[in-house]
């Protein structure tokens, strides 16, 4: 029986495969080098094909594989209960999560980088409340802008000690200005 | 990409999107000017034994000197803490009379300006005043009165 040189390969392309094996094929590789040759290229591809295989299952990171793992046995065993299910799901889109997380952040800082500025108070760098509260040492004297005693007379008195300035305002009334 | 991803990456594209106007609307509406300021009412008279209160630690070393010095017992009447807000009249309670306290400005990021008004039992104005002092200076009123008694309010801001 003749075969065409296409039906031929196709034999031999099985052969390599360990898909047939008969006596005729082994008999015909015996007397043909040419079969010879084209079945040991057949062995170098496949060992190419494998290698290239290995070596790109190799730059898969551990954790991506873990991953795959943890979500095959999560399969093999459901959760119950909604807080496995929950971290099963976030165990599943853990990249979406981390995705919206960093976009959240990236937002929320363009946000704030780019919020109006607040009104000008007229009092730089102060939020409201906090006033700045200087040494005693450095502390200034203080001013009386306006001193009315009806019915009395009004003293001022300055006191300085450690702990900064006193301004005493005393009033005495008319009636007892005598007494002071 | 399936169903399940896809309404994933919407419910992660609405909390980014919420956190994010939370974010820019969680900036604290502008709080007002405002002064925290702690006031001492005290009564001050002349007894056999010095005594200052306890409460009154903090002006104690004050007390012993002129011219409170004239008194040598200092009792607290009342001690009330106080948010001023600008130009807002604020009432102080006090055991005898009443006074109010408001911040007309701060000055210079460092100092308060305070107007302080007291009327004695009756309800006569004792007292107007306007002071310029720095934050954690102290501004004492002292309202002498019969029986060389004295009623004495000492302010102080921060």
């Amino acid at each position: 029986m003749t075969r065409s040189p296409v039906q031929a390969d196709a034999e031999l392309m099985e052969h390599a495969d360990g898909e047939r094996d008969d006596a005729e094929l082994a008999e015909r590789l015996n007397r043909d080098p040419a079969a010879r040759t084209k079945i040991a290229a057949l062995h170098e591809v496949g060992e190419l094909v494998r290698g290239h295989l290995e070596l790109a299952s190799d730059d898969v990171p551990d954790a991506k594989f873990a991953a795959m793992w943890r979500r095959i046995d999560g399969q093999l065993d459901a959760p119950r209960g909604a807080w496995p299910r929950v971290v099963a799901w976030f165990d599943r889109y853990r990249s979406h999560v981390i995705t919206g997380a960093v976009s959240a952040g990236a937002v929320a800082a363009l946000a704030l980088v780019l919020r109006p500025a607040a009104p000008d108070t007229g009092l730089a760098g102060r939020a409201g409340g906090a006033i700045d509260v200087r040494p005693a040492a450095l502390r200034a004297s203080p001013e009386i802008d306006a001193l009315d005693t009806p019915g009395g007379t009004g003293t001022v008195i300055n006191l300085d000690d450690e702990d900064g300035h006193t301004a005493v305002i005393w009033v005495s009334p008319a009636d007892t200005v005598e007494n002071l | 990409m399936s169903e399940a991803r896809r309404s994933s990456f919407a419910t992660l594209g609405l909390a980014a999107l919420g956190l994010a106007v939370l974010v820019s609307g969680a900036r604290p509406a502008r709080a007002d000017i405002t002064a925290e300021c702690e006031v001492f009412e005290m009564s001050a008279k002349v007894g056999d034994k010095p005594s200052i209160d306890p409460e009154l630690q903090r002006v104690e070393k004050k007390l012993k000197k002129p011219p409170f010095s004239t008194w040598n017992q200092f009792t607290l009447l009342s001690h009330s803490q106080k948010a001023l807000a600008k130009k807002k009249v604020e009432p102080i309670n006090l055991k005898i009379g009443s006074a109010t306290a408001t911040l007309v400005e701060i000055v210079d990021k460092s100092k308060v300006r305070l107007t302080v008004t007291m009327e004695d039992g009756k309800g006569k104005q004792m007292v107007s005043n306007t002071t310029t002092v720095e934050a954690g200076d102290h501004v004492i009123f002292v309202h002498s009165l019969a029986n060389n008694e004295g009623h004495l309010l000492s302010l102080t801001c921060k």
